[in-house]
């Protein structure tokens, strides 16, 4: 019976020959620039790189939420930006001297009490137990009064941005997707849109439809100077913080992924939903803390993205761009797979960073900083043309 | 007479009522009492009852789309039943979830395997004990599947995707026994599989059943699940046509000309 016929692998030389002939272009090109003009020297591709880099990593954060719930619901869930914008809010209302007006407050403490409230009854398993309504009070009182009082440094204000928008996303899954569970798939698709342009009209509500600067008052957002081949870069600490954070939480993630119980039954639940069940696994329970995962690293996004450049845009456009980019991310890393997101990520940041250092304004051309943006669904087309998987996911046949 | 004498597998000899052996006195660890199910409008099953006595192991026969499978996935929670009641243990199990079924001693070996293929063999044995704690009896129940099927000890670290037809099964199985289940359900256990590898799930399966695990198995393959069980329940349109013990039903004419490939 185990006579199945061993698929050859295609060239695998024909990878490494690609890579190597990109990098030598690329090298090529980098030398021609050079000689061309003097300003494009080794610190200004290293500049180019470090900022990829950076980008990158904030483009992975915000992809993982979209290959998460990708993977355990078949949903992309296109509210994921607006939960990276709430998160940038939410951490800004809590370092910055502009503390919400209660009533704000009170309604923001309310929802995340909701969310609470749901995560503490899936946890003890039963409905309305005073040990849990107790505990979603007190969530109430802290957060409301927190909200409306509180100014923390940038890492604590991250740590509460975190919490504060991991329950906003369980909250999102409770109200608007788990009714849907056994609904068409295209249902779901359709509420995570309603469930967007919600999110961006309550924050035009509740934090003002403007562009808001975003400094909180940090060591890493204050200027870095080193020498690259004796010529000097002048760049922030954020080059450093922006992808060591990533990394601590990506690692986090993939620990809880692989080494815990209910990591496991994450994996198992995204493999095949309704074996889990069988196994015993509370499959609700495992989507509810997939959607708390995924929007806590969006939170965590939205921070470092708003620290990165200094301000942040106004709500109803903030989530957009940066939600569908790191969607691309996703899409191009192999949607599903969360090393595909983390590759995709840093892929596309390189993709807007570094290919336009490469392709600079000069006298006789105008440069392609302008068209940056065409890159990452430029890319993402290719990709779903040429390997609709992704680089690194495996087989997209679905079981039925 | 059991069942309601419908249809062409009841038209012959009719079997008599489950014998009451000694098992009848004893408390049902499974019963179904007139239990009727929906998938949406349509009605899968009608006014079904089974029993099943701790220790038995009892076989589900019928045709394509006879309800099988819906009865199954009924026991497990996987689909609600719409009229009548479900108990496991003595206690009313029709109202509880999945999860919590398998708390109280059920465990499955679903259609087609349906192991997790990107997990190693040890993961789908662990996702198998996963309601429990770890710890000494997950040792002591891993050390127990590996005796009864070595050939899992030697692919631990294997994802479970990457091995044969029979391997997956026999991955399937150890992780229903890795639940220290009080009653097992499988679904086609034989589907899929060359004949050689049928005989020794089946003796298998008795393996375990003479550990005093009852075990309830749907199965297309009637003779060879016949040959194995106590009693068994036919299934024509989702309704018990026939049921008796499994000498019985493979002595029945009708059974023979409908389901054993006999003329």
């Amino acid at each position: 019976m185990a006579a199945s016929a061993v698929v050859p692998r295609r060239r695998p030389w024909a990878l490494w020959l690609v890579v190597l002939g990109g990098l030598g272009l690329i090298t090529w090109r980098m030398l021609y620039l050079h000689g061309v003009n003097e300003a494009f020297n080794a610190a200004f591709f290293a500049g180019a790189v470090v900022r990829s880099l950076q980008l990158g990593s904030l483009y992975a954060l915000i992809a993982l939420g979209y290959t998460m719930v990708y993977g355990i619901i078949r949903l992309i869930n296109f509210a994921h930006g607006e939960v990276f914008m709430v998160g940038a809010f939410a951490a800004y209302f809590l370092f910055s001297r502009t503390p919400f007006s209660w009533p704000v407050a009170l309604l923001v403490a309310a929802a995340i009490a909701f969310g609470v409230l749901q995560f503490l009854n899936f946890w003890r398993g039963r409905a309305r137990d005073p040990i849990v309504l107790a505990g979603a009070l007190v969530v109430f009182a802290v957060v409301a009064f927190a909200l409306a009082s509180t100014q923390l440094g940038w890492f604590w204000a991250m740590v509460a941005s975190m919490f504060v928008t991991g329950v906003l996303g369980m909250t999102i899954d409770r109200v608007a997707y788990r009714p849907l569970r056994g609904a068409p798939r295209n249902s779901m698709l359709i509420t995570a849109i309603a469930v967007s342009f919600f999110l961006q009209n309550f924050g035009i509500l509740a934090f003002s439809n403007r562009q808001t600067p975003f400094r909180p008052a940090s060591f890493f957002t204050g200027p870095l100077q080193f020498q690259v081949f004796g010529e000097p870069l002048f760049t922030s600490w954020m080059i450093v913080l922006v992808p060591s954070v990533t990394a601590v939480l990506v690692v986090a993630l993939t620990l809880f992924v692989t080494r815990t119980r209910l990591g496991k039954a994450m994996r198992a639940t995204a493999q095949d939903a309704e074996t889990a069940r069988m196994m015993g696994v509370n499959v609700d329970r495992v989507i509810a803390t997939t959607f708390l995962l995924g929007s806590m690293l969006a939170a965590a996004a939205g921070v470092l993205w708003g620290m990165t450049f200094g301000s942040i845009n106004q709500p109803a456009i903030f989530g957009i761009l940066p939600g569908i980019k790191a969607f691309a991310a996703a899409v191009i890393g192999g949607i599903g797979s969360l090393p595909g997101a983390v590759v995709g990520g840093v892929l596309l940041g390189f993709l807007e960073n570094f290919l336009t250092a490469l392709f600079p304004r000069t006298e006789y051309f105008s440069g392609i900083t302008e068209y940056k943006d065409t890159f990452a669904f430029l890319a993402m087309i290719v990709i779903l043309l040429v390997r609709p998987s992704g680089i690194v996911g495996e087989d997209l046949s679905e079981k039925v | 007479m059991t069942g309601a004498g419908r249809g062409a597998a009841a038209s012959g000899e009719h079997a008599p009522s489950a014998s009451p052996s000694d098992a009848a006195r004893r408390e049902p660890l499974l019963e179904l009492k007139g239990v009727t199910t929906h998938y949406g409008p349509i009605r899968v099953l009608r006014d079904v009852n089974m029993v099943i006595y701790p220790g038995e192991m009892v076989c589900l026969l019928g045709g394509n789309a006879s309800g099988k499978s819906t009865t199954l996935k009924t026991v497990l929670g996987i689909v609600g039943v719409s009229q009548g009641e479900l108990w496991f243990r003595g206690e009313r199990a029709d109202g509880l979830p999945t999860s919590e079924r398998i708390a109280r001693g059920m465990a499955v070996v679903p259609e087609n395997r349906r192991i997790f293929p990107k997990m190693t063999v040890r993961e789908n044995l662990e996702m198998g004990a996963y309601l429990r704690k770890p710890g000494a009896e997950f040792d002591e129940d891993l050390a127990y599947v590996l005796e009864l099927f070595p050939r899992l000890g030697e692919r631990l670290g294997q994802l479970g995707g990457t091995m044969s037809g029979g391997e997956q099964q026999m991955l399937a199985m150890g992780r229903a026994l890795m639940s220290r289940p009080k009653l097992i359900l499988m679904d086609e256990p034989s589907m899929g599989l060359a004949p050689l590898f049928v005989e020794r799930i089946f003796e298998i399966i008795k393996q375990v059943n003479s550990r005093g695990i009852s075990v309830f198995v749907v199965e297309q393959n009637a003779n060879v699940a016949l040959a194995i069980a106590d009693r068994g329940y036919v299934l024509q349109t989702g309704e018990v046509v026939l049921s008796g013990p499994a000498g019985e039903l493979l002595a029945n004419e009708g059974m023979k000309r409908a389901y054993l490939g006999e003329t």
